[in-house]
């Protein structure tokens, strides 16, 4: 079947993501960009026998180098991969959005203007003489409401005949007489790079100071060129970005009115306007903000919960089914203590991530997002963070994984670096069971203060890290906050579940794959060479327990069984307690515990449990949004710090206490 | 007393751009929308993000953006 690429491009707010989900409904998969950590959106659709695969580029206001999710549009642009581009572009804000499309002009030929939301537009009184845009900016233009489904067929239409006869034509935005003098000795200037880019669109983006371009040239050429921009903002007597922005949003302010037809009215959006003054308020934003988060994590547990034991019950069942049958030991061993415990570790975390996914989307659809990141960055900016971090940090209270595949949230590489790094120091669900099983031997009569330590002495290592880590490794500046808060409307239920679905499926398939393996490593480990006692000492697992306490010694736990309830716990921090089930029998385990830990190298042993290196599937979704190379260097530093505040905890509470 | 001041001091009110100081930051808003010349209402105050109301958008920029923007109070 013949094939063509179809690329999305658009303001974020125009309803970039309905229109892709229209044309693309659930057949797409969400990955990365190679090499960065920007989200990668495909899909298909199949229109008079082609097959058009759809690329939803990142959501962006304009084409600069300086961000990661630019430089991708441009790069993609420029290598010409797409067939078509559609821009989607937003009835009531027109400007922003020609202001888009004049630049994107320079770097893509063949351009459909999908003007969406024109539902919203009419009703305000807004309409366009489409013909007449046409005519004025040389592209077609559509008009669809993505959310309702209205003008789909239409822009497939469109697309289709565009693809079968495209325009060979790069429009010529007229930027008047000096200007356009100077553009053309640029051009001269740099016609000697071999660059892939456009010549006319790079001789602007020279012009403008765009620093990821002027450092493609050499400076020799530079300063020539320099020689020119000075004399062009001699003679405007402004700098001479200044000078470009105007002339675009010149002509387009007159195209706008000259193409609008009826008569546009003051926006009628006071009540939004009012909701917001509560919403953002130093006093009640806050407030509003934790009350939301709280209900977030509330619902993921009181619906997650039940979802989970089922679940459980289930593997539970499956496991019982093996026990019973005619299999041999070792063959049933490998299914229930290998195959299903690992995997089903894995698996069990799909409820809360479907419900994170599920609520955040609700939350996001209906624009509160974006307000939540304007009352956090007051708190986010001292630690040097963007005001989104504060979403995915505190959902790391419930659970680690779905926390750092909320960091896709962030456009910032800073940004979402620090917080996926941070995020496995926030106590999981998963270190609760440790922390209770703990707190009630050693810490009777304080067991809540003593829990909360653990929660706030993680928050203190996560703010930590991001401190070292961001002024060592990561020097560019973190992105400042400039975000456009849209009206607030009711939840499109169909972006909603084909958002958390594809999120859903992807993490299924990145984690059952790799977990399989690293289940069989494990149960291998825990079964050789001594079948008759699973994960005991004479075992290679119980040898590497044995191995590595020597390391614990300094923080008062150096025994085997420690070592291989760590080693465990990788799988899932619960794991911790059910290894000392195992190990010591569940029927004495209180007292058992009391002989090998006291109270100060029980405290020591928590915070190991709760620093040390993230769960298995932790890692897996770390490795997949912030790369190989910052997995390992998280990994490392949790070890080391688990390990160091361990031990400086043991001992100065060891000497302290005269012991 | 000037009516001058820089986005991030001033209250609630309407106000116009007269001036963002830095290039770059010329560059960002502009893609956003805002230009100089343009009237803007404030909607919440520093300190903190400031959020506008210009044409048909509402706007937050954080502090240190609205520190470069400077303005001045309609009446």
């Amino acid at each position: 079947m013949e094939e063509k690429i179809v690329a999305i491009v658009g303001n974020p707010n125009t309803g970039k993501t309905t229109i892709f989900n229209a044309l693309t409904g659930s057949r797409q998969k969400i990955g990365n960009w190679p090499g960065v950590t920007v989200e990668k959106k495909e899909g298909y659709y199949i229109y008079k026998n082609i097959k058009f695969n759809v690329i939803d580029l990142p959501g962006t206001y304009t084409l600069t180098g300086e961000s990661e999710d630019q430089k991708i549009a441009i790069d993609f642009l420029i290598q010409n991969k797409s067939d078509i581009l559609i821009v989607v572009a937003n009835g009531l804000n027109l400007e922003r959005s020609l202001y888009f499309l004049i630049l994107l002009r320079e770097l893509h030929k063949n351009i459909i203007v999908d003007l969406n939301m024109v539902d919203l537009a009419e009703k305000e009184g807004i309409n366009y003489d489409l013909l007449h845009l046409e005519k004025l900016l040389k592209v077609k233009f559509v008009k669809t409401v993505g959310n309702k489904n209205i003008g789909i067929e239409n822009l497939k239409e469109e697309i289709y005949k565009r693809c079968k006869e495209p325009t060979s034509e790069f429009f010529i935005f007229n930027y008047g007489e000096e200007i356009e003098k100077s553009i053309s000795e640029i051009i001269d200037i740099i016609k000697e790079f071999n660059l892939s880019y456009p010549k006319r669109f790079l001789a602007l983006k020279i012009l403008e100071k765009d620093e990821y371009f002027i450092n493609l040239i050499n400076f020799e050429n530079y300063k020539k060129i320099n020689d020119l921009i000075v004399k062009l903002e001699k003679f405007f007597n402004k700098p001479i970005e200044r000078v470009l922005i105007e002339k675009r949003y010149g002509i387009i302010h007159g195209i706008v009115k000259e193409t609008l037809i009826g008569r546009k009215k003051e926006l009628k959006i006071e009540i939004t306007e009012k909701v917001d003054k509560i919403l953002t308020n130093n006093f009640s934003g806050p407030l509003i903000f934790f009350l939301i988060m709280f209900l977030i994590f509330d619902l993921i547990f009181v619906f997650g919960g039940p979802l989970e034991n089922f679940l459980e019950l289930i593997l539970e069942k499956l496991k019982n089914f093996f026990v019973k049958s005619d299999l041999s030991v070792w063959i049933i061993s490998l299914i229930n203590d290998g195959i299903i415990s690992g995997v089903g570790s894995v698996i069990l975390f799909l409820p809360k991530i479907f419900l994170f996914f599920f609520l955040f989307s609700i939350l996001e659809d209906t624009g509160y997002i974006a307000r939540a990141a304007i009352v956090a960055d007051r708190l986010m900016h001292k630690i040097g963070l963007h005001g989104k971090s504060a979403i995915p940090s505190i959902l790391g209270f419930g659970c680690n994984v779905p926390a750092i595949m909320g960091t896709r949230i962030l456009e910032g590489k800073k940004d979402k670096i620090l917080t996926s790094i941070s995020i496995p120091f926030m106590s999981c669900s998963a270190r609760l069971p440790v922390y209770l099983l703990f707190t009630s031997i050693f810490f009777k009569e304080n067991q809540g203060i003593i829990i909360f330590s653990l929660y706030l002495f993680g928050i203190i290592v996560g703010i930590l890290s991001i401190k070292i880590f961001g002024s060592v490794f990561l020097k560019e500046e973190s992105l400042p906050l400039i975000i456009e808060l849209p009206p607030f409307r009711i939840p499109y239920w169909k972006n909603i579940l084909i958002e958390t679905w594809t999120r859903t499926k992807y993490f299924l398939k990145k984690a059952g794959t790799i977990i399989f393996v690293g289940a069989l490593v494990l149960w291998l480990l825990s079964y050789f060479p001594d079948p008759n006692n699973y994960g005991g000492e004479s075992n290679f697992i119980g040898r590497l327990g044995s191995f590595i306490s020597p390391i614990f010694k300094f923080s008062g736990f150096g025994f085997w069984q420690a070592g291989v309830a760590l080693i465990f716990g990788i799988y899932a921090k619960e794991l911790v307690v059910g290894t000392f089930g195992t190990l010591f029998g569940f029927e004495n385990l209180s007292n058992t515990l009391s002989i090998y830990f006291s109270p100060i190298s029980a405290y020591a042993f928590m915070i190991m449990s709760l620093l040390y290196m993230p769960c298995l599937a932790t890692f897996l979704v770390l490795k997949r949004e912030i790369g190989i190379k910052w997995t390992l260097i998280s990994l490392f530093w949790s070890l080391f710090i688990g390990w160091l505040f361990s031990v400086i905890f043991y001992q100065t509470f060891t000497f302290l206490t005269g012991g | 007393m000037t009516k001058i001041k820089r986005l991030s001091e001033v209250k609630e009110g309407k106000y116009k751009v007269i001036d963002i100081l830095k290039p770059g930051k010329l560059k960002k808003l502009s893609n956003i929308g805002i230009l100089i010349g343009d009237i803007i209402e404030v909607i919440k105050s520093g300190p903190g993000p400031v959020i506008i109301k210009n044409k048909n958008t509402t706007i937050g920029i954080g502090y240190g953006i609205a520190m470069d923007i400077i303005v001045e109070k309609m009446e």
